[in-house]
């Protein structure tokens, strides 16, 4: 096994549970600005010198440079979906939340205002 | 059934049970269910979960308290805004999950609470499968995906039901406050099953009958769906993260 394979399972399976147990923390937020700076920062040294990364593929046992920005891209993009995976499913619970919270209310007033028939009384 | 039935003064009898009908465009069928709930259980809240067909006004007509959700959510959250419902009625001791589309009995539902005030059991889950006679009445592939949804369950969260993706449910107040469903969708029925074995209270089966019709299997969920709720239901178990 080269170096890459090592190190890319390493990323894939550190990403996937670093995302999973701080998902809505801070810290997660912070890293994920922090990341985007420093692959801005590796996209820019290697458009300006495009050797870096045909350099770096040599030491980390990678044949061309372009694969290795592929094999980073898959991890960044893994990341990224599991990021949108989350910030959705906390979105539609906060939408159930709200919708919830309208129809028990809108029930609550109507039933107050004698619309329905009598029911044990608990208004809030 | 007419409207003498709901015009007379309820039976006071089961005046701490809190029907749970939840649906999303049943108007054909929900308002005989709530007419064939009502002379036994006076308290019935409806849930239209968004629905366009009038579903939430038939309910209201019949006698039920209606709630309705501006926009569809799904089964899991639908149940989960009556659950939170019944509980603001302080006398509320148990209350029942009934499915909107005519396949349970509201006699079951009764005998369920009888068994519920009588033995010191939390939670009550109806199973088609304890009576011999009804299972012929399953088509195969949906009997095996069943098969399939228990060993499924028993594997990730431990507790074995026969029949876990019945609608007729019965829970103690003690069970109900503790429900807090997070999937919106039919995979509910999973996490459900997850949340019983976390509440470590009591649960049972007893045998019902469902009434196989047409219009209640085509209503019922595609096979396929179960990918999902598998899916949904595993990242669920597994992703309990810090909030």
């Amino acid at each position: 096994m080269t170096a890459i394979k090592v190190l890319l399972i390493a990323g894939v399976v550190g990403v996937m549970l670093w995302a999973f147990r701080n998902r809505t923390t801070v810290g997660l937020r912070a890293g994920v600005r922090i990341s985007i700076m420093g692959l801005a920062a590796l996209a820019i040294a290697s458009i300006i010198n495009p050797n870096i990364t045909q350099h770096a593929a040599n030491m980390l046992g990678v044949t061309r440079g372009t694969d290795l920005v592929l094999y980073v891209l898959i991890v960044v993009f893994m990341a990224t979906s599991l990021g949108m995976y989350f910030r959705f499913k906390e979105l539609e619970r906060r939408l159930a939340q709200i919708v919830r919270a309208n129809a028990i209310r809108d029930a609550q007033t109507s039933k107050s205002e004698g619309k329905h028939q009598a029911f044990s009384s608990h208004e809030a | 059934m007419s409207e003498a039935d709901f015009s007379a003064d309820p039976p006071r009898a089961n005046a701490d049970v809190w029907v749970i009908v939840r649906c999303f465009n049943e108007a054909s069928r929900v308002g005989d269910v709530v007419a064939s709930l009502r002379p036994t259980f006076p308290n019935i809240v409806g849930v239209d979960d968004g629905s366009s067909d009038g579903s939430g006004q038939v309910m209201a007509a019949r006698g039920a308290t209606v709630l309705r959700h501006a926009i569809n959510l799904g089964a899991g959250a639908a149940l989960q805004t009556g659950i939170e419902f019944a509980l603001s009625d302080p006398s509320m001791r148990y209350v029942i999950c009934f499915d909107a589309d005519g396949q349970h009995r509201s006699a079951d539902a009764a005998s369920m609470i009888e068994r519920m005030r009588a033995e010191p059991v939390d939670i009550l889950i109806g199973s088609r499968f304890l009576k011999a006679d009804d299972a012929p009445a399953l088509p195969t592939s949906r009997r095996l995906l069943l098969k399939a949804a228990r060993v499924f369950e028993r594997a990730l969260y431990g507790v074995s039901l026969s029949d876990a993706h019945n609608g007729l449910r019965v829970f103690s107040r003690a069970f109900a406050s503790t429900v807090d469903l997070k999937l919106s969708d039919m995979a509910y029925a999973s996490e459900l099953v997850g949340l019983i074995a976390a509440s470590g209270l009591s649960y049972a089966e007893h045998p019902v009958t469902i009434d196989y019709s047409e219009y209640s299997l085509a209503k019922g969920q595609r096979s396929i769906n179960s990918v999902n709720i598998a899916v949904d239901a595993c990242m669920q178990r597994m992703l309990k993260g810090r909030r």
